[in-house]
């Protein structure tokens, strides 16, 4: 069986993985030793992706540009099992986290991911951090070209990049070869959008200044078109500007979008560009090594099969649920005959994002039967399947009910994307998985959810907005006034297909066993106005916010 | 009834450097994972000197710090912000964890 179908590593990555783990070890030997300090090994451990979280440390693992192997997430399922509590949270910055890692037993895990080509570097700190990537690249209808061969290539330029290690706050890089956006390159520090020109040559489009957090913005274009092989010189311009420029006597204002925003678009460019013809001719990539790292990314090979299969339309017609899953989890695949399905990781009232190590081998064992061995992290806390021959899909479907993984629920109400929250993160204000739980069982009819059709909830615990609240069609914001929750709910936000928008308060907070009646009250008055066809967002946007305002807080 | 609406209580807790999970320091000076068993300093100067001691005994766990509770007539003590209430209790929720090997 063929392992991958995306970057395998060279003896240069795996020597500086290894080197990696045999330095850690060596420094948590030293702080157990009580040779280091706390304030000493702290940031050696964040560079490695350990945090300390309210409860133990957490380890967030690096997935790159979401690409999976089966074999990889076995081994995923497998430190989880040995070295944690048997489970994993994926995020929505497509990397997985585990809750309970001992620090004595950190280097090890990391070894373990080593042996499969995985890391946890530049999972925290002021670096470059993993770069994320549409999660259908490869196999999407709509794709112009992979994404991921330019996500690693990044990746190995910024990999312990010794003058970007330091940056003035953490940056986050995000890439879409398709002109549907699904990696929300409009609300990260970079975001990258391929596309072709005129004269029909593809470059990037390269945005800046995006980020949610305390100041949401929606990013702004810095070049319209780059060149494809000019990308690493020009991000180099662009983050030495900002390294030079970038404000590091506040925190809050540390960003690049703080920078962007406060000295404008026009003179950013101004200064980039002046970087930029200081510096283009000297890092050019080779198109020898363009070509090299393409090759790995080749697509499988896909023989064209009917584009319908009779068991399939079978159990469309005798399976309403399977019908359901079919309209909602299954999305058209370039080849014809087969089909990118997407496994839900928020069956009802379940803690999104995460699964058990018996449900991510469950997960392995699909992808090798039916997707080539290969699987996606969504930034929505999904698993994608990229490439499953339509006739498979009855399987697929069989196999990932038994995992608990076939909710048909995806843009759904209920697929909701949550981060951790009070229940696991020092920095957390609210808990978030509670109420996420909650609004998913009210709404877990699937006939229902289907009725209320595309409607995205995003929920953060804190203002830091993990949970990408300002981009939910309905975002919660979970905040403590003296010692109570309280959840903000704004209304209007989008991040899909170059929609992106940021959603607008509604109003005074509620607490929190009033969120569930809110937004049923929030859908009932949507359902009420709206019109053929439209979805939720679409029917906010023409009737604005008054309804949905009276609806909950009476009559204003 | 609950006493100590205001904070004056106190115990000092922490992470455990080798795991990190949440002690607390008892009257012994050892760390401990048991709530119940925490020192609880009433007043603001036995506060200071708890932290003092719990600062001493830092060489185990990571960024000691004070913790305000509640106890009760029968003694029990209950952090008073949600944050330590989880910190103490744990999740509040059910993890996905049906098949998980909790280690010891």
């Amino acid at each position: 069986m063929p392992d991958t179908h995306f970057y395998r590593y060279d003896d240069y990555d795996r020597t500086l993985v290894s080197e990696r783990v045999d330095q850690f070890r060596d420094q948590v030997r030293r702080r157990l030793a009580g040779e280091l300090t706390e304030e000493q090994f702290k940031p050696l451990r964040l560079h490695n992706g350990l945090y300390l979280q309210l409860h133990a440390y957490m380890l967030r693992i690096a997935i790159p540009y979401g690409t999976l192997s089966s074999r990889q997430l076995r081994k995923l399922a497998d430190i989880s099992r040995k070295y944690d509590r048997g489970y994993g949270h994926f995020t929505t910055r497509q990397n997985l986290q585990l809750n309970w890692i001992k620090l004595e037993d950190a280097p090890d895990a990391l070894a373990a991911l080593a042996e499969v080509d995985m890391h946890a570097m530049q999972t925290s700190g002021n670096c470059i951090r993993n770069v994320t990537a549409d999660h259908y690249a490869g196999a999407a209808i709509d794709e112009i070209e992979d994404p991921r061969i330019w996500a690693e290539i990044v990746r190995q330029w910024s990999t312990l990049h010794p003058e970007f290690t330091f940056l003035p706050r953490k940056f986050k890089i995000a890439i879409t070869g398709s002109p549907n956006d699904r990696a929300a390159v409009r609300v990260h520090d970079i975001g990258l959008r391929l596309w072709r020109n005129q004269q029909g040559e593809v470059g990037f489009e390269v945005i800046v200044g995006g980020g949610l957090g305390r100041t949401p913005m929606i990013g702004k274009t810095l070049r319209e078109f780059l060149p494809k092989d000019e990308l690493l010189a020009y991000l180099e311009a662009t983050l030495r500007v900002y390294n030079r420029y970038g404000r590091r006597d506040n925190l809050y204002k540390a960003r690049i979008k703080i920078l962007v925003h406060e000295v404008g678009v026009e003179k950013m460019r101004e200064e980039v560009e002046a970087e930029y013809a200081a510096t283009r001719d000297g890092l050019r990539l080779p198109a020898g090594t363009i070509e090299a790292i393409a090759r790995q990314f080749a697509p499988p090979d896909l023989p064209p099969r009917p584009a319908t299969a009779g068991r399939v339309e079978a159990q469309r017609l005798s399976d309403p649920d399977f019908a359901l899953w079919l309209k909602s989890n299954v999305a058209p695949h370039r080849v014809p005959g087969y089909a990118i399905v997407t496994a839900s990781l928020k069956p009802a009232g379940s803690p999104p994002g995460d699964a058990s190590a018996t449900q991510m081998e469950g997960i392995a064992d699909i992808t090798e039967a039916y997707s080539q061995a290969e699987l996606r992290v969504s930034h929505e806390q999904n698993l994608i399947f990229p490439h499953v021959a339509v006739e498979d899909l009855p399987q697929v479907y069989r196999s990932l009910a038994a995992l608990g993984f076939a909710e048909a629920n995806v843009g759904k109400i209920t697929d909701i994307i949550a981060c951790p929250g009070l229940d696991y993160c020092a920095l957390a204000n609210a808990r978030s998985i509670p109420v996420a739980q909650r609004i998913s069982n009210h709404f877990a009819s699937l006939a229902r959810q289907h009725d209320i059709g595309d409607l995205k909830i995003k929920i953060s615990g804190c203002i830091n907005a993990c949970g990408h609240h300002h981009v939910g069609h309905i975002g919660i914001l979970g905040v403590d006034r003296n010692g109570v929750e309280l959840y903000q709910i704004s209304l209007g936000g989008d991040v899909d297909f170059g929609r992106t928008a940021l959603g607008t308060i509604l109003g005074p907070a509620v607490t929190a066993d009033k969120v569930v009646e809110t937004v049923d009250a929030i859908v009932t008055t949507y359902l009420d106005a709206r019109e053929d066809g439209e979805r939720f967002v679409d029917t906010y946007r023409r009737i604005g916010a008054q309804p949905f305002k009276e609806k909950v807080y009476g009559p204003l | 009834m609950a006493k100590n609406l205001t904070g004056d209580l106190q115990v000092a807790s922490a992470n455990r450097l080798v795991d990190g999970i949440v002690v607390w320091l008892d009257e012994a000076g050892q760390w401990t994972d048991r709530l119940e068993n925490a020192a609880v300093a009433r007043d603001k100067r036995n506060s200071e000197i708890l932290l003092d001691r719990a600062r001493a005994e830092a060489f185990t766990v990571i960024d000691p710090f004070l913790v305000a509770v509640t106890e009760d007539d029968d003694g029990t003590v209950e952090p008073l912000s949600l944050r330590e209430k989880i910190r103490a209790s744990g999740l509040t929720f059910d993890a996905i964890a049906a098949d998980a090997v909790r280690y010891a």
